[in-house]
């Protein structure tokens, strides 16, 4: 009885070691060989440092950097004071002869710990004038309007941008402008919106200009214009990304929890996801993303959100989260750099904390491994940023 | 005897001590950041040379803890002045606010048209109309999320907009309402 049973259990053994050699051998083919067939999974991301090769081209401080490492000289920094996140800090044109930044012009260094009683700013001082310049190939660095800030190309190289009431940002008032569309870098200006308020500039959707308007307590309402002086609201909200097409838009509500998708030409709601119920639930999203083929990349609470879009669908496909003790604040304007939708580009900020200088990272991470490139800090003064393509038509938007 | 003369010590002490006007103490705030939806606001005054009293309130601020973002992350830290103060402001916030200067984080971008308030009307009502989340009624714990602001709630009676209200004039003595400075009037500060 023993012996039939010890004969057994040693059959077994062999039935499960050639099992285990066998998934084994198959796990080392399918990583060497099958990882981006694979189907991308929820996870943590892990961080690498050392990358090596940005995916494009990059700017920081007062350098244009090419892919290839190679530095230009730009006649002022870059810096997205008066955006933040909202808009590329520089972006090309479609025709990819010429870079747009934004620029700040600081008139008073203002200590952001002290009030500014405390730094004897009265009302009304000056504080700063922002600018937004053009960089061509040939290295010509010129001003395309001095009090001017969120630039975006149309692809018959029109540019938009607000153009301040008064070029200065004052202490104690809001800086309102018009949004202004230049018929070519040396063009004639049009002003597209009927009053100043405070704006900041999208993206075009086609011949239709996506732009915010900033209210109070930093609501964002995101509008759309048909033409001068035709101005829709087109949600309450801010927006993830165009579609290659530029025929949608993904729009994130008030509260970053839904996410909506809407035809911009009608204003109609195509698909709707709440991501606090789906799988695996997220507390928010955040605009200022990604939308290639048919998928959606955004910033998340827990890091990256990748969602699937479906002809009137909107799923959660994916959540890579980041390690909150290594990027406490997360990461911002993530960009899909390749054509199928796998590899992310990211800037990640690492605040200022006990003495420390605040501390920017670009990110290049594959989704299907979860695995991320860091490259090298730079201070987050500095506004390391990508260069934002204008998609031509038909190519994806961000 | 004794106690007589202790007791007149005292109250000489105390008079010596207290502003003229018993009720117009150095007033302000402080903001701590902890959480979105669960940080804490006090308010402290000072009664005299290092006499302080304070009252806490839970408070909220933004959806991330990135203050660089713009209509998304928290308060920078700092101090800030008041710009402002109305009982019944009529806009996409209402009712009682404080609006605060603007503020660069990190890496010097601006933030903006921020306010400590709640939700309500601009006659310091509630207005809730749907089942979902109506930007001036004041729901629950979600509520504290803001695009920045610190946000109080508005729930209970007296709420916490009402007790942050009344006592800063209470406590300030200031009754002023519309534009005007004060001075370091809110600290924020990483809990």
């Amino acid at each position: 009885m023993s012996q039939v049973l010890r004969s057994k259990r040693r059959r077994g053994l062999t039935v499960a070691l050639v099992a285990a050699l066998s998934a084994a051998g198959a796990l080392t083919i399918w990583g060497a060989f099958g990882a981006h067939s694979a189907a991308p999974r929820t996870g943590p991301l892990t961080i690498h440092a050392g990358l090596e090769n940005p995916p494009g081209a990059f700017v920081r401080g007062n350098g244009l950097f090419a892919k290839n490492g190679g530095r230009s000289q730009l006649v002022a920094a870059v810096s997205g004071a008066m955006i933040g996140p909202l808009s590329s800090v520089a972006v090309r044109s479609p025709d990819g002869q010429f870079v747009a930044y934004n620029t700040w012009q600081e008139l008073r260094t203002v200590d952001s710990e002290q009030s500014f009683s405390k730094q004897a700013i009265a009302g009304g001082d000056a504080l700063g004038t922002p600018s937004v310049r053009i960089r061509d190939d040939s290295g010509k660095d010129s001003l395309l309007e001095r009090g001017a800030y969120s630039a975006a190309w149309r692809q018959d190289g029109a540019i938009a941008f607000v153009k301040g009431v008064e070029p200065q940002f004052r202490a104690g008032r809001s800086y309102d402008g018009q949004v202004v569309v230049r018929a070519g870098i040396h063009g004639h200006d049009a002003v597209w919106t009927k009053e100043p308020a405070h704006y900041v500039v999208y993206a075009w959707a086609g011949n239709r200009l996506l732009f915010y308007r900033v209210g109070l307590g930093e609501k964002l309402e995101l509008l759309v214009a048909d033409a001068p002086g035709s101005i829709r609201s087109l949600a309450e909200g801010s927006a993830i990304a165009l579609s290659p097409d530029a025929t949608r838009v993904a729009v994130l509500s008030q509260d970053a929890t839904n996410v909506r998708l809407l035809d911009v030409a009608t204003g109609g709601e195509v698909a709707w996801l709440d991501v606090t119920t789906a799988t695996p639930p997220l507390a928010w999203l955040a605009y200022s993303g990604s939308w290639v083929s048919d998928h959606i990349v955004a910033p998340a609470s827990a890091g990256l959100a990748v969602l699937h879009v479906g002809s009137r669908s909107l799923e959660l496909e994916q959540v890579l989260s980041l390690d909150r003790s290594q990027f406490p604040v997360g990461v911002q304007v993530p960009r899909f750099v390749d054509a199928d939708g796998n590899e992310i580009a990211a800037s990640a900020d690492i605040p200022s904390a006990k003495g420390t200088e605040a501390v920017s990272f670009l990110l290049v991470c594959d989704r299907i491994v979860r695995s991320c490139d860091r490259g090298e800090p730079a201070p987050a003064k500095e506004w390391l940023r990508l260069v934002d393509r204008t998609p031509a038509a038909n190519e994806g938007g961000h | 005897m004794k106690v007589r003369a202790a007791i007149s010590a005292a109250v000489l002490a105390i008079s010596l001590i207290v502003p003229a006007d018993a009720f117009a103490y150095l007033t302000w705030f402080e903001f701590t950041r902890q959480s979105n939806i669960a940080s804490t606001l006090t308010m402290a005054w000072q009664y005299g040379p290092g006499f302080y009293g304070t009252q806490s309130w839970r408070a909220g601020s933004g959806v991330s803890t990135d203050a660089c973002w713009i209509g998304h992350g928290w308060l920078p830290t700092g101090y800030y002045d008041l710009w402002g103060h109305w009982n019944n402001y009529d806009g996409k916030i209402a009712g009682r606010v404080f609006y605060l200067q603007n503020k660069p984080c990190w890496n010097g971008t601006w933030r903006t048209e921020l306010f400590v308030h709640s939700e309500e009307t601009a006659g310091q009502g509630q207005y809730c109309p749907t089942a979902g989340d109506d930007p001036y009624c004041w729901e629950g714990p979600s509520d504290y999320y803001s695009n920045g602001c610190i946000k109080v709630s508005r729930a209970g009676y007296p709420s916490d907009l009402r007790l942050v209200h009344d006592g800063w004039h209470g406590k300030s003595g200031d009754s002023r309402h519309g534009y005007f400075t004060i001075n370091n009037w809110l600290y924020v500060r990483d809990g």
